[in-house]
């Protein structure tokens, strides 16, 4: 174990953030990394729990936590790093945009501030970059099988690697130009600088995967091609078909767009590409509405801030939750709490209880919205509902709208069923505990399966369903 | 059906030491239990007599059962009387067979002060209980306790293992109103590896075991049967309901409602959730309601009263040893476990059959009369009025544990400092049985002209007792053996002076009394840890092993006594500095004039010379610590306690410095 009394003798100290004016002029990381002596007391703030909660109800990977806090506490980087690896593939990625269930179970967060165990992940695996610790490991025998694996995002990606270090041929799919899914558009390089995935995806290449971009499954190629050239199938194509808002003036004015749209450019323009002007997005001296009060609404508050928005204004039509974790959640289940990202610290205001009422244009543009606020009351079926309030209603100026209002699952159907999969009533694929979907060979992971959710998340699922076609395909003669 | 409020009436809390969980944890299951009418336990290692006070909210943090374990740590005269029921625990179920040891560390000013240590020494409680190496012994320990507290009952807590039935049979014989059958899963968190993988069995087995010798015997309508061993559901308890069980103990899953997270760090102190810590830090962030605790024990009674109706009983006494409602599904056991074979468990033949199920007894204890009874009608001025009084009175070796009951009925009225030195005065001529002055109290001195038998002053609290030979007698005192093996096991004050040679384990255990012996047999001073021993000729090998605490001061002209110490924890010194001086000269003037011993004479006479002649068997431990405490500045009273109680102990005529 770490030091036995280390949760006594160091406060938890979250990693510093550059200054709000100094990181809003560019596109570059937000958080510091702290010096290796920080890191050790950090971690000896593990208490090696008899039951860890990190590691059996936080983290969806299943990290093996505390075993690697105690063994940063001693120094032992290498063998920390293995174990850290042994059960995440890509702990970069991770380390820097998981909303870490792990720290929210925490034991020590039942009463005190939670290990950082983010970010000990984050300094563990950059140390291993640096020393060259981490190096292609190919597959010492060829298993004679094939594998497409259709989308390139974290589920995808861990999938991949784990197929082609269990000795198949991998072939990555991804309708994008470049690999990465939500990682690489979406995410805004402000969270995650793309260099990282391209690092990653140079030691995935070494050891066999091979990219396939610009292709999309199902308009290029269909799924039965692919079943005729492989021995499976993997689908991780996202939960990739927004949530669209029933408003006045949605259909027909100018200016309302999907945040995932306005993100995808950003991130197209940080990585060089031009952007056809007819089709641009831009914040710049603009009154910005994000409608959706969550992470994606999140970057695209930082995203306007750093385009030069003239103001920003998010809105969210739930109550606004509790600083502190709510009693209704408490430890160790995920808190409901609210919660503010390194945006929020950057500029804009956060209003909750607001519902969008209309879009009021001007020569075919939007130019404000009109609003009021609602009140949560129990409807007849039990379920909480909005109620507008009288006498609330206001307008502000809005010349962009950005729409953050998650993903529907209706759209994965569509694309699963469009595969020839069978899916339930609530949209999900039907799937045994391979992962495999009702067409034998045919398999799926990550937010296509269950909904928009996290990269840890999607990442847990691409290797066991990497596991689960190994499996069934040892099954196949 | 039985109400919920009835059914809890038989669940307890199961011993944990004040000590291994924290005061907060402690105190909270015994407000817990004592609300639901039900019991909690001391555990072993003594109980603050503040929560023996009612709080103004009414709650009461007493525990209702005190245990008396083999290190009798805080067993005081005070301790016993301020019980409903009194606890022997021969083994714990997670770690039969082994003793106990309480680090340094762990040992705060708090627990040194119920425990009647010093703070910071580490505490060993040894494997055996050294008054007990057979049944017999036992069922004198029992009498002991039964004639100390004449209204609490005894338990004894055995483990579940091969064999628990025939012990479980000695146990009832020995007039034990319950019998306790502790599973191997209990308590596990600070037990050592070995014993939490590798002892004891399930509680199950044992109780069915139980079940059925005492059945066998005959015995099972003279004593009610207790179990515990990771109790968690109601199933769990209707299961032990039926195999036999009438009370129903609980542990870890306690500590849980309380905030235990399984964190395992019992034994570093660590605890984070102030359960199972002394650190202050730690404890200021325990929240244990005792509101948790009692609506936990309410859902199970509920549960249990669930399955109890679909069984079709109205009350648990219906329910309790009705075995033959128990199967099991084969379904259930594949493979290597299809081979179990379930009869021995489930069937009941024989003799046993025709017997009671369940305690027959309607008494909460089966009271035993004892010599004292007399005693404390002949003391009554002293008793009532504080008089002084001196009795003359014979003695024979059927008189067993003389002195316990009017020491009792002494703290009862005056508490624990009892009456001034000397009030009573019990002459007695005669042969002394066992036990002679246990639980003696402050204020009464016995006076045996004659001889005693084992375990003289077991726990002892204060008081004198003083051995001399018959005044007819023609042999040289100092080499004729005069008292029994096993003095002064547990004591914690008072003073015991024997004109003559005493058994085996002088003195074990001992934290707090005083003596002058003239020799002691093998393994004297064993596990000693306070007050302070004076032996005035030969002793047997094994002198002061595993002894943390106290003194010794030995005579010894030979210059062989360091071949018979046992030097793994002291060290052996001159005796120089003028306290130790003092000390001794004064133990000795007092044993002279108590006893009138000729050798104390000889060596007082000639004390310049023989002084070379003693040895200061000192622990390393116990001089470091009370270095320490002598450069700290005393902060409170309380603080000193522990170490004034080694040299200042009650009876103070004369004994300045000791
Ligand atoms: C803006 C935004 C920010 C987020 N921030 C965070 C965060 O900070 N932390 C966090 O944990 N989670 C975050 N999430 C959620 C997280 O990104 C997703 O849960 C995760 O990326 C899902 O991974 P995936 O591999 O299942 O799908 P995706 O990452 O969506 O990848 C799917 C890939 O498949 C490709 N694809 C789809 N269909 C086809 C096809 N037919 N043929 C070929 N390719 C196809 C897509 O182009 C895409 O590249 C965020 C999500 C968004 C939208
Ligand atoms: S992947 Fe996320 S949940 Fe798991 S250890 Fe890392 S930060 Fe915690």
């Amino acid at each position: 174990m770490a030091k036995p009394t280390g949760f006594l003798e160091f406060k938890r100290q979250p990693p510093s953030k550059r200054p709000v004016n100094e990181r809003v002029k560019d596109w570059r990381e937000i958080e510091q990394a702290w010096p290796e002596v920080k890191l050790e007391e950090q971690a000896a703030r593990c208490m090696d729990c008899g039951v860890p909660f990190c590691h059996m109800s936080g983290c969806p990977l299943k990290n093996v936590i505390p075993e690697w806090n105690d063994l940063v506490y001693r120094k032992q980087w290498r063998a920390a790093l293995e174990l850290l690896h042994s059960t995440n593939n890509f702990p970069e990625v991770t380390g820097r945009v998981c909303p870490a269930p792990c720290e929210a179970a925490c034991t020590l967060g039942a009463n005190d501030d939670p290990v950082t165990i983010r970010q000990i992940e984050l300094h563990l695996v950059e140390r291993g970059w640096r020393e060259g610790w981490i190096q292609p490991q190919p597959a010492a025998m060829s298993s004679g099988r094939k594998v497409a694996v259709v989308g390139s995002g974290p589920a995808g990606l861990a999938a991949a690697q784990q197929l082609a270090r269990a000795g198949h041929a991998v072939v990555v799919f991804e309708a994008h130009d470049r690999a990465g899914g939500v990682l690489r558009y979406g995410i805004p390089d402000f969270k995650l600088e793309k260099w990282i995935l391209d690092r990653r995806l140079n030691q995935m290449k070494a050891e066999g995967v091979s990219f396939e971009t610009g292709i999309k499954v199902g308009e290029d190629i269909s799924v039965n091609y692919l079943l005729r050239h492989f021995d499976a199938i993997l689908l991780a194509g996202g939960a990739r078909v927004p949530r669209d808002i029933q408003a006045k003036g949605r259909g027909e004015l100018k200016g309302i767009h999907f945040a995932m749209d306005f993100l995808i450019q950003q991130n197209h323009r940080v990585a060089g590409d031009t952007v056809p002007t007819a089709a641009e997005i831009s914040a710049k001296g603009k009154n910005v509405v994000v409608i959706g009060g969550g992470d994606t609404g999140a970057d695209c508050l930082g995203t306007a801030l750093r385009q030069g928005a003239l103001d920003v204004l998010q809105v969210e039509i739930l109550p606004k939750p509790p600083a502190q974790r709510d009693a209704s959640t408490p430890w160790p289940l995920w808190p409901y709490m609210l919660r503010s990202s390194s945006s929020h610290d950057e500029g804009g205001e956060r209003r909750w209880n607001i519902l969008t009422q209309e879009f009021i244009g001007k020569d075919g543009r939007v130019v404000a919205l009109r609003g009021c606020e609602v009140e949560w009351k129990k409807a007849e079926n039990g379920r909480m509902s909005p109620v507008e309030k009288p006498g609330t209603e206001f307008e502000v100026p809005a010349d962009l709208v950005l729409l953050a209002m998650g993903f529907t699952k209706e759209g994965n159907a569509k694309m699963l069923n469009g595969c020839g999969l069978a899916t339930t009533p609530a949209s999900d694929p039907v799937l045994d505990r391979n992962f495999m979907g009702s067409v034998p060979g045919v398999f799926v992971a990550g937010d296509l399966n269950r909904g928009a959710s996290l990269v840890v998340r999607a990442m847990m699922e691409g290797r066991e369903a990497a596991a689960g076609v190994t499996r069934w395909l040892a099954t196949k003669a | 059906m039985e109400s919920v409020e009835s059914i809890v009436k038989r669940f307890v809390v199961s011993a944990m030491s004040f000590g291994s969980i924290s005061k907060e944890a402690h105190e909270t299951v015994a407000a817990a239990m004592n609300r639901l009418g039900a019991s909690s336990n001391s555990g072993e290692g003594g109980e603050d007599p503040r929560r023996y006070k009612l709080l103004p909210n009414g709650d009461s943090l007493k525990s209702k059962v005190k245990q008396i374990a083999s290190g009798r740590f805080g067993v005081t005269t005070e301790y016993v009387i301020n019980s409903d029921e009194l606890q022997i625990k021969v083994a714990q179920g997670a770690k039969p067979g082994e003793g106990g040891q309480l680090p340094g560390h762990k040992v705060s000013e708090d627990i040194a002060r119920v425990r009647h240590t010093t703070p910071g020494v580490t505490l060993i409680s040894p494997p055996p209980h050294h008054d007990i190496y057979s049944i017999e012994d036992l069922a004198q320990l029992i009498y002991d306790l039964k004639c100390a507290n004449p209204k609490a009952r005894v338990s004894v807590k055995l483990v579940s293992e091969v064999g628990v039935g025939t012990i479980a049979s000695g146990v009832a014989k020995a007039k034990a109103d319950m019998v306790l059958i502790a599973g191997h899963d209990g308590g596990t968190g600070a037990s050592p590896l070995t014993a939490i993988k590798h002892a004891g069995l399930p509680w199950e087995l044992g109780l069915a075991e139980t079940q059925q010798s005492l059945r066998q015997n005959g015995l099972r309508d003279r004593i009610r049967v207790q179990v515990d061993g990771q109790l968690r559901t109601g199933r769990d308890l209707v299961t032990a309901a039926l195999l036999g069980a009438e009370e129903y103990g609980f542990a870890t899953v306690i500590l849980v409602t309380l905030g235990c997270t399984m964190m395992r760090k019992c034994h570093l102190n660590t605890c984070p959730f102030g359960v199972a810590t002394q650190d202050p830090r730690l404890r200021e962030r325990f929240t244990g309601q005792p509101e948790h605790v009692v609506n936990f024990f309410h859902f199970l009674a509920q549960e249990a009263r669930e399955l109890m109706a679909q069984l079709g009983f109205r009350t648990f006494d219906e329910m309790i040893g009705q075995t033959a409602r128990l199967a099991y599904n084969p379904a259930d056991f594949t493979g290597k476990a299809a081979m179990l074979d379930f009869k021995g468990i489930l069937e009941v033949n024989g003799r046993a059959a025709s017997q009671p199920v369940t305690c027959q007894r309607t008494a909460w204890r089966e009271g035993v009369e004892c010599f004292d009874d007399k005693l404390i009608a002949k003391c009554a001025p002293a008793l009532e009025r504080k008089e002084k009084q001196v009795l003359d009175l014979p003695i024979r070796n059927v008189h067993r544990t003389v002195g316990a009951r009017l020491s009792g009925e002494i703290v009862r009225r005056y508490g624990p400092k009892g009456l001034p030195a000397g009030t009573i005065q019990l002459n007695f001529t005669g042969s002394a049985g066992q036990s002679l002055g246990a639980f003696l109290a402050p204020g009464v001195t016995l006076h045996i002209e004659g001889d005693a038998n084992d375990y003289i002053g077991k726990s002892m609290s204060g008081g004198r007792i003083i051995i001399v030979p018959p005044a007819a007698a023609t042999f040289t005192a100092a080499d004729n053996v005069i008292a029994g093996n096993v003095i002064l096991y547990g004591a914690t004050g008072g003073e015991v002076y024997i004109n003559g040679l005493a058994g085996e384990r002088f003195a074990v255990r001992n934290s707090g009394a005083r003596a002058v012996v003239e020799g002691v047999g093998d393994h004297a001073c064993e596990y000693m840890t306070g007050g302070c021993v004076v032996v005035l000729g030969p002793t047997g090998s094994n002198f002061a092993a595993g002894m943390s605490g106290g003194i010794a001061y030995v005579y010894d002209p030979t210059g062989f006594f360091d071949t018979r110490c046992n030097l793994d924890m002291v060290d052996l010194e001159p005796v120089r500095t003028d306290e130790d001086l003092t000390r001794l000269r004064t133990l000795l003037e007092r044993h002279i004039k108590f006893t009138g011993s000729a050798k104390a004479q000889q060596i007082l006479e000639q004390w310049e010379s023989q002084l070379a002649f003693f040895v200061k068997v000192m622990p390393i431990d116990y001089k470091l610590v009370l270095e320490r405490m002598k450069q700290t500045p005393h902060r409170e009273d309380e603080t000193v306690s522990a170490t004034e109680e080694v040299y200042n102990d009650g009876e103070a005529d004369g004994l300045s410095g000791i």
